[in-house]
């Protein structure tokens, strides 16, 4: 096993300085020095020959690859149709339990990142419906410009509203709290504490979604924010700064925004983080749809669970 | 090893001089025409699946991470060839220590060895003008290893049209709190003295001229600042009366003190190794001495992105495009800063050692084509509606 390493060591340690050098000069760039007087004329009219090979050779690799692209984006639109009707939830909680149910684990925190369009509430409501039915207990909802943040109790009514379309009025419906980081957490009035009617054990089991909002200002500027109040305790004497260590740092962050995500889920043809929080993205797993243009679908969000519970995903069931 | 022998009939094919020779020429006009489009200017890497490809190839890793290190010499002439100006690369996270001695021990023997190749043959390096540079946390690499690094980063720091960044020791978080670390310390300690040096106004000289200005006027604007007439006067003599002349003396002439405050600050606390509680003294007699701020630590409602943008390890634009190799959708701690807003990350289906030109070209493509489309990004938009 060892022995290819070992030569290759004894080959190494054989070739000196020079001859590396000698061997590695033809695939060097080219140095203008020593020009005669032919190759002078040479290069003034060699480097118009090859200019236009270049964008000649620019444009048809870009011909072809438009072609490419046209039909991957034709594929990926027609599979993503195909797979929308055939994994469509019904708005019945027990087709996306089962959707489910052969996966090896499931995202306890979960994260989103939405664009800013006109069915962005519905698109907040049915990802929550969907979360709450496959088991997630944190979502979180990443909105660039904040606009979610405006009406936490509006939200949290139309949420609860699709969630009686889910759920109907079954006491297994679950319990939703929304909240946004500096802003007070928004839980249920109308949601019956479980200490006062944990008659029979139902309303105990009832699960519980919590969605968290947040947008672009809880990621760079949160990190600043503390900088701030760190850098003015450390004016003030209560701190030195090795005193800052990464994990004083995630105690803070994880409180004051939210902990590190399993899995982030985007909408979007390609993979831009578009400001997500930087410090929580460490370790998360990222899922998008290549070439993807139809928004939050259902097909998504049920292809993202099954990557991350590693099952194989088969088209048809 | 049946793998690796498999393939020698092509190898040896592919190593015919001829054959050589137009793979080179065909590689070269591809990167030249790839020039004609827009190039990022900064590509970082994630070299991911050495180990991966040792296992499936039944060698051992280190061996993996020799292949591994062959494909990035490959990667980064094309980078360099088609004009990418910075190419950044993860070379060994904090969180890799954690892994077998053995292995750990091997990848430093190799950095160094590459290390010390790569001073024998400075000027070769200095061709493609790229200089290196080491990004981490350097108290947790071996001496003899940040040895060379030195040497390395020494020699070609001078080269200016491209920039490798290694980044060896390095984690994102790790970096994230560095700068955090660094803008406190700024923050905490009296601004550079050379700021101040630049202006030709010293501040008593002017405070002085207000003070005869009120003087001859009225007697109304002393109120305001009671205790700096006389000390201004004392700011040259022995501090005779204690602690409130030093600290408002510093205050006024910070030019001339600048150089030694923390002496000052010792001759106010009675112990000096009690550096915070002093600190705090001082800063409640500043407080006392009718100021509420300091003129000497810096405003840290001044701290923005920048500043710790300012104070991370990577000192460039963030890079345009991420590329990930092995097929695992995560960052893995790499960049965060610098890769959570407009950054395109790739995740490539395939091994790093098997990463090359033919696999880096369709995402390089892909970028462009995106790029052109963002740019004309209505025609864009009715040809995909259409």
């Amino acid at each position: 096993m060892v022995a290819p390493q070992q030569a290759r060591e004894v080959r190494t340690a054989q070739l000196s300085a020079q001859e590396r050098e000698r061997i590695l000069k033809p695939y060097l760039p080219k140095t203008n020095q020593g020009a005669t007087h032919q190759q002078r004329h040479k290069q003034r009219i060699r480097p118009v020959i090859r200019r236009t090979i270049h964008s000649l050779l620019f444009a048809i690799i870009h011909l072809i690859f438009s072609i490419y692209i046209r039909i991957r984006q034709a594929y990926h639109a027609v599979l993503g149709q195909l797979l929308a009707v055939l994994y469509y939830h019904h708005r019945t909680p027990e087709l996306i339990k089962r959707d489910v149910s052969g996966l090896t684990k499931v995202p306890k925190h979960l994260s989103l990142i939405l664009d800013r369009r006109e069915s962005l509430l519905d698109d907040v409501c049915e990802s929550a419906a969907w979360s709450a039915c496959a088991g997630v207990s944190m979502l979180s909802i990443y909105e660039k410009t904040g606009i979610l943040k405006h009406s936490l109790p509006h939200l949290h009514r139309r949420i609860e509203r699709t969630m009686t379309s889910y759920y109907g009025n079954s006491p297994n419906k679950p319990s939703i709290s929304l909240r946004a980081p500096h802003l007070p957490s928004y839980s249920p009035p109308t949601s019956p504490d479980p200490s006062i009617n944990g008659h029979d054990g139902v309303s105990s089991q009832r699960p519980h979604l919590t969605i968290l909002l947040i947008d672009a200002s809880d990621g760079r500027q949160t990190l600043v924010d503390l900088t701030k109040t760190l850098a003015e305790m450390s004016q003030h004497g209560k701190l030195s700064p090795s005193d800052i260590s990464s994990k004083l740092i995630d105690a803070e962050i994880t409180e004051s925004v939210m902990g590190e995500p399993d899995l982030l889920i985007l909408f979007g043809a390609k993979i831009v983080l578009e400001g997500y929080p930087p410090w929580q993205a460490r370790l998360t797993e990222i899922y998008h749809v290549q070439d993807h243009a139809g928004g939050v679908g259902y097909h998504v969000f049920l292809r993202a669970l099954r990557k991350y519970g590693q099952a194989e995903f088969r088209v048809g069931r | 090893m049946a793998t690796l022998h498999s393939g020698s009939l092509q190898r040896w094919l592919l190593s015919l001089p001829p054959v050589e020779y137009a793979l080179q020429q065909v590689r070269e006009l591809l990167i030249g025409s790839l020039k004609c489009g827009p190039i990022p200017q900064h590509i970082a890497f994630i070299m991911d699946g050495n180990r991966r490809w040792a296992r499936t190839h039944h060698v051992e890793t280190v061996e993996g991470h020799h292949m591994g290190f062959e494909a990035l010499a490959k990667v980064l002439e094309v980078c360099y060839k088609s004009g990418v100006e910075y190419v950044t690369i993860y070379a060994f996270s904090i969180e890799n220590f954690k892994r077998s001695k053995y292995e750990v021990d091997g990848l430093m023997d190799m950095a160094k060895t590459k290390l010390v190749q790569m001073s024998q043959h400075g000027e070769l390096f200095d061709r493609y003008g790229a200089a290196v540079r080491i990004l981490g946390d350097r108290s947790l690499v071996r001496d003899d290893v940040l040895e060379q690094v030195d040497k390395a980063v020494e020699m070609t720091k001078d080269n200016g049209s491209a920039v490798l960044n290694v980044c060896f020791p390095y984690t994102g978080r790790e970096e994230i709190v560095h700068s955090i670390r660094e803008t406190v310390k700024d923050y905490s300690s009296a601004p550079p003295e050379k700021r101040k040096e630049k202006r030709p106004f010293s501040e008593t000289h002017i405070q002085r001229n207000i003070r005869k200005g009120s003087q001859l006027e009225s007697l109304a604007e002393e109120q305001e600042m009671p205790a700096e007439p006389p000390v201004a006067e004392t700011a040259s003599m022995p501090s005779s009366d204690a602690e409130n002349t030093s600290v408002s003396e510093q205050d006024l002439d910070s030019s001339s003190h600048l150089a030694h405050p923390p002496s000052s600050q010792t001759s106010l606390s009675p112990s000096p190794d009690l550096q915070p509680s002093s600190r705090l003294d001082l800063y409640a007699q500043k407080k006392s001495s009718s100021r509420s701020k300091s003129p000497h630590l810096p405003d840290p409602e001044n701290i923005s992105a920048e500043t710790l943008t300012r104070n991370t390890y990577i000192n460039c634009p963030p890079p345009e495009l991420l590329i990930r190799t092995s097929g695992v959708n995560r960052l893995s701690d790499f960049m965060l800063w610098q890769v959570h807003e407009n950054t395109e990350c790739k995740f490539i289906d395939c091994l790093w050692p098997e990463f090359n030109l033919w696999k880096f070209l369709p995402a390089l493509v892909e970028w462009q084509w995106s790029q052109k489309k963002a740019m004309n990004g209505n025609g864009g938009e009715r040809a995909k509606a259409a």
